[in-house]
């Protein structure tokens, strides 16, 4: 695959036989989801009925949503993370406070953009670099007010969001350097995703004993090994096909990787719990009504990203065979 | 290490209309762009227009708390004083505009949060409970007040009795109030005219009062209201480059 088809060409979307599966696949759920809630509709208490209902709309958007980028070709997939990536930004330093301290939440936007033209740019050392770069420009623009009060509370604000939606996002985005990227995010978003369902099936009906209760009460010990097992077993099962004839496809690799995601991601959705019930807020925002904000559904993601990343990476690769540095020139 | 004193924004969890009517609103990144432009503008306007002048610019505060106060003859009397105000902390200022002229309709709502970063103030219901929440605002220190304690534009060209709700929101604090005059605004752009006429005009910018020591109840309200009116009244004419001591002005 040649660098433009990888960026813009939406025709090779499924020339891979597993975007076309999970697309398939994601599409038959969410067409069977309200079949299956109209069957059992009756059984079910009323308000367990609207929650289940509200869930299933809002997954019919992010579906749309997550995938289309995907689909459509890695500058989508740049651009929506990108965007993605300012908006839970914004959420952020809108939950945290962070706001009000305009240069901070200024130079930590211009940051992410930074970061994401390196990550476009297929500049692997830039990237790299920006995550001490980052925090530097940080520290130096808590500064300039004057002001020493609250400064490390400022500056720890903004290196957290930097880490979370610059340099861990990023990561996200940057697997679109790779040819096969459409099978990898794919694989990574459908398990991330599973791992919470998996969670919520598993848990409702087996919880009792609850995994970490002031943090997550609604997390149970139950629910927490089901989606370690059925998502590491969906990993190993949908990664047979991801990554047939490298290194990664050997059943030990497959099975770390599906660890990786399926324990980051309970991990993501606990740090995000903390910092919540530390802030005293139910949710991050309103982009999702009756939902929360964006963060509340990417918090798993954000965490998982550079953890695969760098899991893929070591016996595979990232984008090895594409080429670097397309807009700034020069060697890689 | 200091204590932790970040707090959510007041208007999480509100939709975008809800943002907009509610006097919690604080604004973003994006606003804060526009209103780059559309203040750079305002000045512009008022300079080469009006030709407006300043005196006492040094009163004015570089940080909030604070309340700007002055005397209400027109619409061009919230540009001219919020135009002169710190760029750096635009995005705390808050103009208090009456909520039945520009809350009303969704366009007007839109240019008064949007470009004047305006907080509603609903006429008819200004009491204790909508002052408390403004209040609270300028004792968290985040905000500072764009108002006009007459309540409304003066139709005659003379000042108006001051009401008392500007003693709400300061009484027992040490949140300074700078007083002001605005001269010719009348002239320029009467309630009933709805273009301005290229008049020139004055601002005067008084020594910031505090009242610390005032209760917080009625009387001392009352007290607040009256002893801000004679600070911007004594400010009248000061302006003028002859310095004479003009009456306000009624034409």
């Amino acid at each position: 695959m040649n660098a433009h088809d990888r960026l813009f060409n939406w025709r090779t979307a499924f020339d891979h036989t597993v975007p076309l599966w999970i697309t398939a696949a994601a599409g038959a759920m969410l067409l069977l989801c309200p079949l299956i809630l109209l069957a059992i509709q009756s059984r079910l208490r009323a308000e367990t009925n609207t929650e289940l209902w509200a869930r299933w709309k809002s997954w019919l958007v992010l579906a749309l949503l997550m995938a289309g980028p995907v689909l459509l070709g890695a500058a989508w997939v740049f651009g929506a993370t990108l965007l993605l990536s300012l908006a839970c930004c914004r959420e952020y330093v809108r939950a945290t406070g962070l706001f009000r301290e305009r240069l901070i939440w200024w130079v930590l936007t211009l940051c992410i953009i930074v970061t994401f033209f390196a990550v476009i740019d297929h500049w692997y050392g830039f990237f790299m670099a920006l995550a001490p770069l980052s925090i530097g420009v940080i520290a130096v623009a808590g500064i300039v007010r004057d002001h020493p009060d609250g400064y490390i509370q400022r500056v720890a604000l903004g290196v957290f969001g930097y880490m979370l939606f610059g340099s861990a996002l990023g990561h996200f985005a940057y697997f679109a350097n790779d040819a096969a990227f459409r099978q990898i995010l794919l694989l990574l978003i459908l398990s991330v995703e599973m791992n919470d369902v998996f969670g919520y099936l598993v848990g409702k009906p087996f919880g009792h004993r609850r995994l970490i209760p002031k943090t997550s009460p609604g997390k149970t010990v139950a629910g927490a090994f089901g989606s370690v097992i059925l998502t590491s077993a969906l990993v190993v099962w949908v990664g047979e096909y991801v990554f047939a004839g490298t290194v990664m496809a050997g059943l030990s690799h497959r099975i770390g990787l599906g660890l990786i995601i399926s324990v980051v991601g309970i991990l993501g959705d606990l740090m995000l719990s903390s910092i919540k019930r530390d802030l005293g807020i139910k949710d991050m925002g309103t982009t999702f009504p009756g939902h929360g904000g964006l963060l509340d559904r990417f918090d798993s993601l954000i965490l998982v990203a550079p953890a695969a990343f760098h899991f893929i990476g070591y016996f595979n690769g990232i984008g090895l065979d594409q080429p670097v540095r397309i807009l700034s020139g020069g060697a890689g | 290490m200091k204590t932790w004193k970040m707090k959510p924004a007041r208007d999480l969890g509100l939709s975008e209309e809800e943002r907009q009517l509610s006097v919690n609103r604080e604004s973003g990144l994006f606003s804060g762009v526009v209103r780059l432009f559309w203040w750079t503008l305002v000045k512009l306007y008022l300079r080469v227009v009006h030709r407006l002048s300043v005196r006492g610019r040094g009163n004015l505060p570089h940080e909030t708390p604070f309340v700007v106060i002055a005397n209400h003859a027109s619409h061009l009397d919230v540009f001219i004083l919020a135009s002169q105000l710190r760029a750096t902390i635009r995005a705390s200022i808050f103009p208090i505009a009456a909520g039945d002229t520009f809350f009303e309709t969704r366009s007007a709502r839109r240019f008064a949060t949007l470009l004047l970063n305006a907080l509603p103030m609903w006429r008819r219901n200004c009491g204790r409970h909508a002052m408390n929440d403004l209040r609270e605002r300028l004792v968290d220190g985040t905000s500072a007040f764009v108002l006009f304690p007459e309540g409304t534009r003066t139709r005659s060209g003379a000042i108006g009795r001051f009401r008392p709700g500007i003693g709400m929101l300061v009484a027992e604090t040490d949140i300074p109030i700078i007083p002001c005059w605005i001269e010719g605004a009348h002239r320029a752009l009467p309630p009933k005219r709805s273009l301005p006429r290229p008049t020139r005009l004055r601002l005067v910018i008084g020594e910031p009062i505090r009242f610390p020591h005032i209760p917080n109840q009625r009387d001392g309200w009352d007290q607040i209201a009256a002893e801000c009116f004679a600070a911007v009244e004594a400010l009248a004419g000061r302006g003028s480059k002859r310095g004479l001591q003009s009456t306000p002005m009624a034409q």
